[in-house]
């Protein structure tokens, strides 16, 4: 029940946001037709293709055309590579963005989760200071900015990291070979993720840790393990669940950034070549794919959120 | 349905609810029932007593009075005036006369104001402020309710504690002059020190200024202390009505019995609660037929669940109205 | 009346939470408050110089900008910070620090409107959506999670290539996307406030909805608004360099084009994107901390500190067959604003089926006493001394093992708020088996077949399904039954109850008392029961101590200090409790004044300042606990009291 409603939700989200997309692609003072038909073409030539792209069609007409298109992953050619799908494109680029976004939720996780258990078992203690100072400074760091940084430490004066990813070679053919490379970016991307996530879980965690059944839990004599791991941890998860999913537009975001500074031939950097070369229609398949990954990611948060809280599966709060 | 009836209803009231009725959504287009047909009345200078366990409605039939809840139906008359319908500027007029305390009092004051504003603010509503000696009126109030000192003006709510803090909200209806006062739980966050003071402190000022209270509790021995007249709820209906000392000393309805049984230390002459009193408390989504206390209640019989009992008069005192078909 | 009341929860979205973790909402931080507040003042000072640096860039005596070294042989190509450039020298010979200074103008400029726009609309929409909520608020919330969905690039790509990339156009763009963060924590704010009951209070005084909004949400507004208007102000200079960066920003000279322009050279010349790549982390770090410490002006929390339990002192024994004996126990908590002695020296015994009662006031310690037994403190950096015996073992001295496994199995406890006593997330029949398994006590199976017994001996009808049921899915009355039947698991000796009826109806409360009463008379448990109610204590203990300022002032059999009080203190407790044995409007007696400090306790007497009785010896000379009867202070028969003048016997209160 409130699945269905949540994704109703959703389905609205994705239909609003493409549409405006296409709204607002639509507005740009770019004759996609003329574009396309390349600088010596006649009136007639562009009056030939305008209406074999049916870009003559009143606006909502193209716009439902091209959801429906959107559903079989159909999005058009692109504008300005000739021979190429957007989705040829797209799919070329996807995996790389996907692994580096995957890779950076792992690390962040993997940092954020035990540092925040560690540091709400003693508030004030050496590992809560150093991480809510690290945390408070690493939310001051733009990605741009802390690559630059890690690239300066571990690429140049190190030289344990590449600084730029070029020809990467499949994670499933050389796993090692790929993460060398993607490494130092997922870390980048993922250092800003820990910040939230540590302070978020500790500051939930310390409020659970004051719960009365917390409190009864050590008068039965539970080891504090089992305390933190049976009593504490899921009730206290839930934010951090919710954050997962917010932050992935806030995610997509950052990796193109860490796209550009790493020269990733990612989606983030398809996106920007395609604006700044006026592709439209890859620009517009970009936008629907990532909405859709937002979409789809959220609702796992929800779905997930009812796993963990039964009060929510019974509509209790 | 259970508990209607206006058989201790008077004529010279000066605040008559009559089937007031306030029904809430519920999850999933249920109805939540709340308060389902109360009806009660108050003279000049009267404090009458609601009691009850939670969800008896008590709380939300005087927040419905207050008009903060929405009224599904029946009537609210202060000074012959129905105020249930009212809209816009005539129900902020209306408001004017009446007032009412809550339950924390420390939320009840805004954090980022200081007394002086807190205070005047409903006079600064009403713009009194022009003819009208305003500080005169303010230090007035705080005199009255113990708050005499010059430098609690320019002090803010967290500087105080709870019963300070609930001095401050009396004083603050108090300069409104109202018609009533609605009190709902104004002790129940205190300690037992604190609430005495402020019982106390309620008592003179009933005395001084001639107060007319509706005073919500769920502790009955508060109540008593506070209460002319008392009235006990029962998920959304009037159970029983009667005065102060007359209801403790001889308590008629079924539901009654049990909640004074029920008090530790038994200083009234009833039969141990548990014989009293069973099962738990149905929801208010889904009330019983009939007496809403049947599914509880040891002397229920056929007719408790086909018919709602009706308020009647004892035989032996007529202020004194019980909803029971067996009492 | 939480069953009928209507409106939302106030329980904080996660979105709401969310950015609170980004904006710090953060407790420690206000521990390490003193440092950062040097560091508040840095940080302005760095702001002041950014500040300075964007409204007098062209008129300080430095290199224009723009000025190339190969030209005018000034600085050279990717020159060395140093004397002649203080910044170095870029690809093309232009000052680095001139092109810094220059940079902040577009920063503030566009940091600054942005936030004063966004903040302001924003403000206005959450405050509208929380307080009126409804459709109004339901059509915010929708609009705001498609905002979040939005890909803001889009929005800049179409308007780019519509109106250009001036600074009039940034500003709009980036305040268009930055409103749904400030509507959102305003809503949040606002929704929390309107729950408050000021808000009642203002509508019955007739307040219209404008002037509820302006002068009661308003002000409380401000506060949050302001110090996430510094993080905002941060946020936009990040999301302009972001774009900077990949060549989408503004037509001007930026801090992200500087690091954009330095990026490539990173592994010869790293300086020329280190350097602006600092200023603009320095300056965002003095927006967050700035932010940050607005936010601690408005939220003063309870500090949370070192999670510490340290004991001290000597243990004594136990003499005789008490369960519990606790003798001299003083429980002190180290607190940022000081040492609260919480529980200053109590001592009492309780035997085998013997069941004593605590009352006191709030803040008396009799909370504590029971924690101090069990050792458990959520939060708090705490030093026990003195003795705590149970069944023989030092609870404050032995083992971690040997006290962990004497609280499982021969200690139980219940607590105040059924609501919160239970795991919300867990079922029950699992926090049943729970410490019978984990003590090894029984094997899961059987333990299963125990917890449904435990529950069918408590009062739960059909214990098999509530086995399977959740907290939330049982009524108050029932959770505490649960709670109790968690408490008897491991059929203990000892009975802690902390106020186990006090959020419950009279009714129920009935029903708790005689449940607990009944168990504990069949399993010869010693029980303690704390409470604020003399009416509980009166009817269901054998003894009773009553607790005052964290002082057990006077102790002994229920019925004789209910017929004849001595402590001053007890007395008039008494006398102020409301009791229905007396006729309406009687006078009630009244303590004037407010309990002691307990960081800075009187020396003498702790009831002195409130006592009719008092006398300068009281105030000076703290009086021990003396009694009628002189057998010793374990001699359960014996009633004793701290009170240099105590109530005559023959006075009391008679029986009432």
């Amino acid at each position: 029940m409130l699945i269905l409603r949540r994704f109703g939700r959703l389905a609205i989200v994705f239909v609003v946001v493409t549409f405006f997309t296409f709204f607002l692609l639509d507005r740009a003072p770019v004759d996609i037709a003329e574009v396309k038909a390349g600088l010596n073409a006649t009136p007639e030539n562009v009056a030939a293709i305008r209406a074999e792209l049916g870009l003559d069609d009143p606006f909502l007409v193209r716009y439902l055309r091209w959801l429906g298109d959107a559903f079989r992953l159909d999005f058009g050619d692109s504008i300005v590579l000739d021979g190429f799908t957007s989705w040829d494109l797209i799919s070329e680029a996807l995996p790389k963005t996907l692994e580096l976004m995957i890779l950076a939720e792992i690390i962040a996780i993997a940092i954020a989760v035990p540092l925040a258990i560690a540091s709400a078992r003693r508030p004030g203690g050496w590992i809560d200071r150093l991480g809510s100072t690290s945390a408070f400074g690493l939310l001051a760091l733009p990605s741009f900015v802390l690559g630059i940084y890690l690239s300066f430490l571990f690429g140049v004066q190190l030289g344990w990291f590449p600084t730029i990813v070029d020809d990467l070679p499949s994670i499933f053919t050389d796993p090692l070979g790929n993460l060398r490379q993607m490494l130092l970016p997922s870390i980048t991307l993922a250092l800003n993720l820990v910040a939230v996530y540590l302070r978020l879980l500790r500051s939930d965690l310390i409020d659970t840790l004051q719960e009365d059944y917390v409190m009864l839990a050590q008068a039965r004599g539970l080891s504090d393990r089992r305390v933190m791991w049976r009593h504490v941890l899921r009730p206290s998860s839930l934010n951090l669940t919710t954050a997962i999913g917010l932050n992935v537009a806030g995610l997509i975001g950052g990796a193109l950034i860490i796209e550009v500074l790493f020269a990733i031939n990612g989606v983030g950097r398809l996106a920007i070549q395609s604006v700044i070369l006026n592709d439209f229609a890859v620009v517009a398949a970009i936008v629907a794919i990532l909405t859709v990954a937002y979409v789809v990611v959220n609702f796992v948060v929800d779905v997930l959120y009812t796993v963990l809280d039964p009060r929510i599966r019974h509509g209790a709060r | 349905m259970a508990g209607r009836g206006h058989a201790h209803l008077r004529d010279d009231a000066v605040l008559t609810v009559l089937d007031l009725v306030v029904e809430f959504p519920g999850p999933r287009k249920s109805v939540v029932h709340a308060v389902s047909g109360v009806s009660l009345d108050l003279r000049r200078g009267e404090t009458l007593g609601v009691v009850g366990e939670s969800g008896c409605g008590k709380t939300t039939t005087a927040r419905a009075i207050m008009r903060l809840e929405p009224v599904t139906s029946g009537t609210i008359e202060l000074d012959g005036m129905e105020l249930s319908k009212l809209h816009g500027t005539d129900l902020r007029q209306a408001r004017r006369s009446m007032q009412m305390i809550f339950q924390d009092p420390v939320s009840s004051l805004n954090p980022s104001r200081r007394v002086r504003d807190i205070v005047r603010e409903g006079l600064a509503i009403w713009d009194v402020d022009i003819d009208d000696d305003v500080s005169e009126r303010i230090s007035t109030v705080l005199d009255a309710v113990g708050l005499g000192d010059e430098a609690v003006l320019e002090r803010r709510a967290h500087e105080f504690s709870g019963g300070q803090c609930q001095r401050i909200c009396i004083a603050r209806a108090l300069v409104m002059e109202p018609d009533v006062l609605l009190l709902d739980e104004p002790v129940s966050a205190l300690d037992v020190s604190v609430q005495a003071q402020i019982l106390n402190l309620l008592q003179r000022l009933k005395r001084q200024f001639g107060l007319t209270m509706l005073f919500v509790s769920h502790d009955l021995a508060v109540v008593k202390n506070i209460s002319d007249r008392v009235m006990v709820m029962y998920l959304g209906t009037v159970c029983e009505v009667a005065d102060s000392d007359r209801l403790y000393e001889s308590p008629t309805h079924p539901y009654t019995r049990a909640l004074l049984a029920s008090i530790p230390g038994d200083q009234l002459d009833l039969p141990p609660a548990e014989e009293l009193i069973s099962g738990e408390l149905p929801s208010p989504i889904d009330p019983p037929s009939g007496c809403r206390f049947r599914t509880r209640c040891p002397m229920a019989t056929e007719i408790c669940a086909t018919t709602m009992p009706e308020l009647r008069p004892l035989a032996d005192d007529p202020t004194h109205v019980v909803a029971c078909h067996h009492a | 009346m939480a069953l009928v009341e209507p409106g939302p929860t106030g329980v904080k979205t996660g979105a709401e939470a969310v950015d609170a973790a980004q904006s710090g909402s953060d407790p420690v931080m206000v521990e390490t408050g003193r440092r950062l507040g040097v560091a508040f003042w840095m940080s302005l000072v760095w702001i002041g110089l950014v500040v300075i640096a964007a409204v007098f860039g062209d008129l300080l005596p430095i290199r224009d900008p723009e000025e190339l070294g190969i030209r005018t042989r000034e600085v050279e190509r990717f020159e060395g910070p140093g004397w002649n450039a203080w910044f170095g020298g870029d690809g093309q010979g232009r000052d680095l620090f001139s092109r810094v200074v220059a940079g902040a103008r577009p920063a503030l400029i566009l940091g600054l409107s942005v936030t004063v726009l966004a903040a302001t609309i924003g403000a206005a929409i959450g405050t509208t959506a929380g307080y009126l909520r409804g459709r109004v608020d339901a059509v915010v919330a929708l609009l705001v999670d498609i905002a979040l969905a939005f890909p803001g690039l889009v929005l800049l790509v179409a308007v780019r290539a519509t109106y250009g990339n001036s600074m009039v156009v940034f500003i709009v763009l980036f305040t268009i996307t930055s409103i749904p963060a400030y509507a959102r924590i305003v809503r949040g704010a606002s929704f929390a406030l309107s729950e408050r009951e000021f808000v009642d209070a203002a509508e019955s005084m007739g307040a219209t909805t404008r002037r509820v909004l302006w002068n009661e949400l308003a002000p409380n507004i401000a506060m949050p608004v302001a110090s996430f208007a510094f993080i905002g102000f941060a946020l936009v200079i990040v999301a302009e360099g972001g774009l900077a960066f990949v060549g989408l920003s503004l037509d001007e000279l930026t801090w992200g084009q500087l690091i954009s322009e330095g990026a490539g050279d990173i592994d010869r010349h790293g300086h020329v994107a280190l350097i602006p790549a600092t200023v603009m982390f320095l300056t965002i770090l003095a927006f967050n901390l700035a932010g940050d410490q607005i936010r601690q002006l408005y939220s003063p929390r309870e500090v949370a500190t070192q999670r510490r339990l340290t004991t001290v002192g000597e243990h004594r024994p136990r003499v005789g067959d008490a369960t519990l004996h606790v003798a001299d126990l003083r429980t002190t908590l180290h607190t940022p604003t000081g040492e609260v002695t919480a529980v200053d020296g109590v001592t009492f015994d309780v035997a085998p089926g013997e069941s004593l009662g605590v009352v006191g006031e709030s803040g008396s310690g009799k909370t504590m006493i029971l924690r101090s037994i069990v050792g458990a403190f959520s939060l708090a950096d705490v030093t026990r001394s003195g003795t705590v015996d149970v069944s023989g073992v030092d609870m404050l001295r032995a083992d971690d093992d040997v006290v962990r496994r004497t609280l499982g199995t021969r200690v139980g406890m219940v607590s105040q708020n059924p609501l919160s006593a239970l795991n919300p997330v867990r079922r029950i029949g699992d926090q049943i088996v729970e410490p019978i398994v984990f003590h090894g006590v029984a094997a899961p199976g059987p333990a299963r077949a125990r917890a449904r017994d435990l529950l069918r001996q408590v009062g739960i009808p059909a214990p098999d399904r509530r086995m399977r049921e959740y907290p939330h899915q049982l009524s108050g009355g029932m959770r505490q039954r649960v709670t109790i039947a968690i408490a008897l698991a491991n059929e203990p000796d000892l009975l802690l109850a902390d106020e186990p009826t006090t959020a419950l109806d009279v009714t129920v409360q009935d029903q708790i008392l005689r449940l607990l009463d009944e168990q504990r008379t069949r399993r010869k448990m010693a029980m303690v029961l704390v409470t604020h109610d003399l009416a509980v204590v009166r009817g269901f203990t054998d003894r009773v101590a009553i607790v005052y300022g964290g002082q057990i002032v006077e102790i002994g059999p229920t019925d004789e200090i209910f017929r004849s009080p001595r402590h001053r203190y007890t007395v008039a407790l008494m006398k102020s409790m409301p009791d229905l044995a007396l006729p309406s409007h009687s006078e009630l007696a009244v303590i004037e004044g407010s309990p002691p400090s307990l960081l800075d306790p009187p020396s003498g007497c702790r009831f002195a300042e409130r006592c009719d009785a008092a006398d300068e010896r009281c105030r000076t000379v703290a009086p021990e606990l003396t009694g009628a009867s002189t057998a010793g202070e374990s001699d359960r028969s014996s009633h004793t009291f701290r009170c240099h003048h105590p109530v005559p016997v023959t006075v009391g209160t008679g029986d009432r």
